[in-house]
């Protein structure tokens, strides 16, 4: 059994919902610079872009058009796991995916690519010809640069939602519901709106632990020119590859785990 | 043939919390299998026929690997399904209900793509197969290969839940009321699909609830009640093992339905008697051997002056193994 014809069967599917649902293509493409202007209307109204640019290092056009980017890219990679056992549920496709011999984890692995693609591509209507606009050439190859990293912090989310996916169902019942809680603290945690330096300790932390947060801060050094040699950002990606990596096992035995309480209350039809 | 399926012993018992208010809430338990045991070989089909809550689809579930009994021991092909989840996934062909279970947004083709690639296919070899399968279950035909799952027709649903049973050509089928709901065509092109596949040497457990279903499409019949295989054996075997259900059925022109059940009473039968909305009388006897007492009725009727206007003597159907086993308990 291929890990190629896995990820292929993922795209097949992710890419018949997404271009059969127009609406979720339009989102995909527009949610960006909707967030952006909802934020800056809202922002312009409370202080000024110029103590923002004093603050953060960056203009905040810029800032949230990048934040909107990589928060698509990281949550939807955390949507497409933690979701999926639900979906499969009220689709009724569960009990088949669970009695296929299919690799599990190599089956989660595969799950959230086809969007992760789709939402990077996206970044060439969004945050490249705003970097390319603002910084000129320098930008277009950030912009560019940008969109790698945000692919490494997304993947680098897998594990870990593998692993919270994994203790979620397990509890249960109506237990899912958690997520709603979790999803929303993830979208602070990992820093693409709200930049680690200026979380309080305890934020700080917690963001700390999540892979893609390290990744996310590299991307808004880059940007903002916060670094005094490219070996700060190195260490960063070092730390966020080492918690991705420690993630893993503890994530696949959550799946397990999660299996075999399926197994012994017995797969819904 | 060889065994492929075996169930020993099996025992599944579910707790469900009830919530009783705010804070407090009742364990319910429901014991769903209660020890049983079978086997099915290579080529058989084996009908699992009991009323809702019999403990059918559970056991089916069971031998999916979709879940673990509390006791006892299940084995597709030697694999034990607990222990060897994975070998015997391999090994199995599934289909749960009919009108769920594939994903609306995709076609019935892209579907099947779908889990082909679950089952460990791919290439070329995915695409024949498919083909093949439209072929077969004439998906092409119904013009529903390249149609949305969530534009199908229940029949349509049904015809490719059995494709995606049968896309990695599995040695055993485990078909769970597959032709519930489905229009007449639909449901006899699944019945004969199946008996097919049991010539080729597949080994199928195949529930219903349609007794008519169960004795043209099976080899076998277990018939469970409660969580308990109440009696097991051929169509044929378990009507022949009613003791009075096979009748004489008698329609009388005159007389009144009180007397005439008092006359064959008198001669030592024990009838039911009723009157049709078309005014005749109709009687009915139950006897292990008909042809040995139907003279004897016939004279004591045309003695008193009663006028027949029919006569049969009718077999049992399974309808009356089902309700007389799934009553007496066995």
């Amino acid at each position: 059994m291929g890990f190629r014809d896995i990820i292929a069967a993922e795209f097949r599917f992710t890419y018949a919902d997404v271009f059969r649902r127009k609406i979720t293509l339009v989102t995909f493409i527009a949610y960006p610079y909707i967030l952006t202007i909802l934020v800056l209307l809202i922002g312009y109204s409370l202080g000024s872009p110029t103590v923002f640019r004093e603050r953060v290092g960056i203009d905040p056009m810029v800032f949230f058009i990048l934040a909107g980017f990589t928060i698509m890219a990281i949550i939807g990679v955390g949507d497409d796991l933690l979701w999926r056992p639900l979906f499969d549920e009220w689709m009724g496709t569960l009990p088949y995916v669970m009695a296929s011999p299919v690799p599990r984890i190599q089956h989660y692995i595969a799950i959230p690519l086809p969007r992760l693609i789709l939402v990077l591509i996206s970044g060439s209507t969004s945050i490249v010809p705003v970097l390319t606009y603002y910084y000129g050439l320098q930008g277009l190859v950030e912009g560019l640069l940008v969109m790698l990293l945000t692919g490494i912090a997304a993947l680098f989310f897998t594990t870990i939602a593998i692993l919270i996916m994994g203790i979620v169902y397990s509890l249960g019942g109506e237990n899912w519901r958690i997520i709603n809680i979790i999803r929303p603290l993830f979208l602070i945690l990992v820093g693409a709106y709200y930049p680690r330096y200026l979380m309080p300790l305890t934020g700080q932390v917690i963001s700390w632990l999540i892979p893609s947060s390290h990744v996310v801060e590299v991307i808004h050094r880059m940007i903002s020119g916060l670094y005094s040699s490219p070996v700060d950002l190195l260490v960063l990606l070092g730390i966020a590859t080492a918690l991705f990596i420690l993630y893993a096992p503890p994530g696949v035995k959550s799946i397990m785990y999660w299996e075999k309480t399926k197994m012994r209350e017995g797969v819904r039809v | 043939m060889g065994v492929a399926i075996e169930a020993r012993n099996l025992w599944k018992t579910y707790h469900t919390k009830k919530r009783k208010g705010l804070f407090r809430s009742e364990t319910e338990t429901v014991e769903a299998l209660r020890g049983i045991s079978f086997t099915i070989r290579h080529g058989e089909v084996v009908g699992l026929l009991g009323p809702n809550g019999a403990g059918k689809t559970t056991t089916v579930k069971i031998l999916a690997t979709l879940l673990l009994p509390d006791k006892g021991e299940a084995y597709i092909e030697g694999y034990d399904v607990v222990k060897e989840a994975m070998e015997v996934r391999k090994r199995i062909g599934l289909l749960l209900t009919v009108e769920k279970g594939f994903y609306g947004k995709l076609t019935g083709r892209e579907n099947l793509e779908y889990f082909g690639a679950l089952y460990g296919l791919g290439g070329e070899r995915l695409r024949e197969r498919i083909n093949y399968l439209m072929r077969l279950l004439e998906l092409d035909k119904l013009g529903a290969t390249d149609k949305l799952f969530e534009e199908y027709s229940l029949g349509m649903k049904a015809r490719l839940g059995l494709a995606r049973a049968l896309l990695k050509d599995p040695p055993v089928l485990l078909l769970d009321e597959p032709t519930l709901g489905l229009d007449p065509p639909s449901a006899r092109k699944i019945r004969r699909l199946v008996r097919d596949l049991a010539r080729q040497g597949k080994a199928i457990l195949y529930t219903t609830h349609n007794m008519f279903e169960a004795e043209i499409v099976c080899d076998r019949i277990l018939l469970i009640n409660k969580g308990v295989i109440v009696v097991e054996g051929s169509p044929q075997e378990l009507k022949a093992r009613l003791p009075k259900l096979r009748s004489i059925d008698i329609l009388l022109r005159n007389g009144s339905p009180e007397a005439v059940k008092k006359a064959i009473v008198e001669a030592g039968f024990q009838p039911t008697v009723e009157t049709t909305p078309e005014g005749l009388v109709q009687v009915r006897v139950s006897v292990r051997s008909p042809e040995d007492v139907l003279g004897d009725l016939v004279r004591v009727l045309v003695g008193r002056g009663y006028d027949i206007v029919s006569l049969r003597i009718s077999e049992p159907t399974l309808e009356d193994v089902f309700i007389y086993f799934s009553q007496s308990g066995g």
